[in-house]
């Protein structure tokens, strides 16, 4: 009963942050011509998590590009909040990327010569959030993370799952509306790769983060709100939920705590 | 949920302070390949700084000792004036570059009886007589035959007296393609006018020169002009000025300290033709007396006691001594050193001319060819450095950074680098030319040390490194800049 509900609950306070209108994509190679994305339109919501899935090559992360203003469509249009991508200068996708969006990568890619504090607090840097505060801010979010007492490792010293978990703190940084997700467990293990979940989870409940998560891994499912499948460069289905049936008990039980 | 309102604003730029601590992090962090980088800095650094501080050295030697040079070559040339009349040719080279107020217009003036204003007419044809001089013997002997036929010198001159045998010379010059002749043939051909007066001019300073060094051979009455001058009691200047030469005091001064000189050397040298001095010599060194050779007198006469007994030796057989006490022949000898030392550096900085601040041209390639090696290494390391790090540059890029924060990244790590290796460059080579230098030149650069120059040198060198690697940078810096963020993405 309650994950009818929750869906429904949330519609009513949305707003569209991310729209894509028409979005195609081709790569020119010499005279091969390839196309990522063929015409792909798709509105996603504030606060709503929602996970991207596709085989390799489907187009997935030219899609995560686009939307996370990493690159600009061949055709078509991208709003992020009601902004055209496209009209933005460099100082402003600057401005924009720092500040309305973090990015998750599958290979963390955290600054190797800084401390984990470093790494939150570097985006607050560009920002112009003041040294002070921004060290402030910055244990707050490792503390958010679990990380308060490491603050000082660099990410030599970190197992795969904290350097993880330092890059989500440092996608937080500037409280960004989207947290895009490209793979984020897909080099953990399965127990790590679950406390990665949760943090993602809390984050969507408790702060209303949008998140989108591109991924194989099906516990993903039992977490979002939508789920979205890419094929040959276009949208194959999307779909509530609870419209899809899966089977994986035990990892249930977690999704309401 | 806290849903922000978007407003698109240009991203503030970092502070320079906060830039340049990331980039030292950075430089810390891949410390090896930032020391390789140095090395290549610094090799190309030292290099610079040693040829421009050895040629800052032999160039202050070179100024220091010009003056003892000059003395002495000006003590030799009056010793050739006294003794023999100069050529014609000679004295139309020291007409061309006469000074007005020296006193050899004097003297020319009270030889011949020409008025002075007259002598400076002469030397204006003079120096054009000097620049067609020069030309004959700039080209080669077939030429100059064709040209001049078997005349040479100021005899060129005499042999084109008449206006048949100048056109036969253009007619034969213009033939000769590759023989860019002085000046026009119209002010050839107003030389060759005024070439008599001047040709007349020239032989009757000849000739008087030559009555005046007779005079000067029957005041000697046999006497060497080095013994003469050496002379207490009747000073033999005034011989020289009642001769009809003009001497001024300071050069009498010079000739008398030269003459002296030269005598007290010849007096000590010769104390070896006596058996007896040469045998205590050869105890003295330990060795056959056969094998004492005139260097090492003077090695023991460094010592005065030494020299005290060996001029007790030489009055004792009534050998005139020119004032010669134990401390004038120690010091005498001590002198022996510096001079080798002054015609040492007359040879050595012979060449320290041209190029870029005096450091002779061929240094100057050498230079220019180090510093552009220097920035290929330079260039290549930073490229890698930017090719190894395009996930990180990405990823800035991603968190918000400026095209023109990754680029001030890189140019203050090429920055810091090209000063590092600019010091450490610097330094080795300072040192290295102060030790070359120090062993060639030992007490005369001590005395002369260049130290403003020096540091001046260091600090363009300094300079130099800094800018070459942020030079070499602009390129690779550029590229980083311009990656694009999804770079981050990619896995690889």
């Amino acid at each position: 009963m309650a994950d009818e509900q929750k869906p429904a609950a949330k519609e009513q306070k949305r707003r569209v942050i991310i729209r894509t209108v028409g979005m195609k994509k081709q790569y020119q190679m010499k005279a091969q011509v390839t196309h990522a994305l063929r015409g792909v339109d798709v509105e996603i919501y504030t606060g709503e998590f929602i996970t991207v899935m596709g085989p390799s090559g489907s187009g997935k992360s030219t899609f995560f590009n686009m939307i996370g203003a990493l690159d600009s469509p061949s055709e078509g249009r991208v709003f992020i909040d009601e902004v055209d991508v496209a009209q933005l200068s460099a100082e402003e996708l600057a401005f924009l990327r720092c500040r309305k969006i973090g990015y998750i990568f599958q290979t963390y890619n955290l600054i190797q010569y800084m401390t984990a504090l470093e790494n939150v607090t570097t985006p607050m840097a560009f920002g112009g959030v003041p040294t002070d505060e921004a060290r402030r801010r910055g244990m707050d979010l490792l503390d958010l993370v679990g990380l308060k007492e490491r603050w000082f490792h660099r990410p030599i010293e970190m197992s795969g799952g904290q350097q993880q978990r330092v890059a989500i703190a440092r996608a937080l940084a500037n409280q960004p509306s989207v947290l895009l997700c490209d793979e984020p467990t897909a080099n953990l293990d399965l127990r790590t790769g679950q406390e990665i979940l949760d943090i993602l989870e809390r984050l969507n409940t408790q702060k209303g983060v949008t998140i989108i998560i591109a991924t194989h891994d099906h516990r993903m499912m039992n977490v979002c709100d939508r789920l979205m499948w890419i094929r040959d460069g276009q949208i194959e289905r999307i779909a509530r939920r609870d419209e899809v049936h899966i089977e994986l008990g035990g990892i249930e039980g977690g999704k309401h705590a | 949920m806290a849903v922000k309102t978007i407003d698109i604003r240009e991203q503030p730029i970092l502070s320079f302070g906060r830039i340049v601590r990331i980039a030292l992090t950075g430089v810390r962090y891949r410390l090896f390949r930032a020391s390789i980088t140095v090395a290549v800095i610094a090799i190309a650094m030292a290099f610079l700084m040693n040829i421009l501080g050895e040629s800052i050295m032999k160039k202050k030697v070179a100024d220091a000792s010009r003056a003892q040079i000059g003395t002495l070559r000006a003590a030799d040339w009056w010793l050739a004036r006294l003794s023999v009349a100069q050529s014609v040719e000679e004295i139309v080279r020291t007409l061309s570059t006469l000074d007005p107020a020296s006193s050899l217009v004097r003297e020319m003036s009270q030889m011949t009886g020409t008025r002075p204003e007259e002598i400076m007419a002469q030397c204006r044809s003079a120096a054009a007589a000097a620049r067609y001089l020069q030309f004959n013997e700039s080209i080669d002997y077939g030429r100059r035959r064709i040209l001049m036929g078997s005349a040479a010198s100021t005899a060129v001159f005499d042999a084109l007296g008449t206006e048949a045998e100048q056109r036969t010379f253009f007619s034969r010059l213009a033939e000769m393609k590759s023989v860019r002749f002085v000046t026009t043939p119209e002010e050839f051909t107003r030389f060759l006018a005024s070439w008599p007066a001047l040709k007349e001019f020239v032989t009757k300073v000849r000739k008087e020169q030559a009555t005046a060094v007779g005079r000067i051979q029957n005041a000697l009455k046999g006497r060497t002009i080095l013994d003469a001058l050496c002379e207490a009691g009747a000073p033999f200047t005034n011989d020289i000025r009642a001769a009809g030469f003009v001497l001024d005091d300071a050069h009498a001064a010079t000739l008398l300290a030269h003459a002296l000189r030269t005598e007290r050397i010849r007096t000590l040298e010769d104390g070896l033709n006596d058996g007896e001095v040469l045998r205590q010599v050869a105890a003295k060194k330990d060795i056959l007396p056969n094998e004492v050779t005139v260097e090492m007198l003077w090695q023991v006469l460094r010592n005065k006691d030494v020299a005290e007994w060996y001029l007790g030796n030489l009055g004792k057989r009534n050998v005139e001594v020119h004032g010669l006490t134990p401390e004038l022949a120690a010091s005498l000898a001590a002198e022996r050193n510096y001079w080798r030392l002054l015609s040492r550096s007359e040879r050595a900085t012979s060449e320290s001319t041209g190029g870029v601040m005096g450091i002779g041209t061929r240094m100057t390639w050498l230079a220019l060819v180090s510093v552009i090696v220097c920035m290929v290494g330079i260039a290549n390391a930073m490229l890698m450095s930017v090719t190894e790090r395009f996930r990180e540059i990405a990823t800035l890029k991603c968190l918000g950074a400026l095209d023109g924060f990754i680029m001030t990244v890189f140019l203050i790590e090429a920055c810091i680098l090209g000063f590092v290796g600019g010091v450490m460059g610097t330094a080795v080579g300072l040192v290295l030319g102060l030790v070359r230098m120090l062993a060639v030149f030992q007490s005369l650069l001590v005395h002369a040390f260049p130290i403003g120059a020096l540091l001046a040198a260091a600090a363009i060198s300094v300079t130099c490194g800094i800018i070459l690697a942020a030079v070499a940078a602009v390129y690779p810096s550029l590229r980083a800049a311009r990656l694009a963020p999804m770079e981050a993405m990619r896995i690889e």
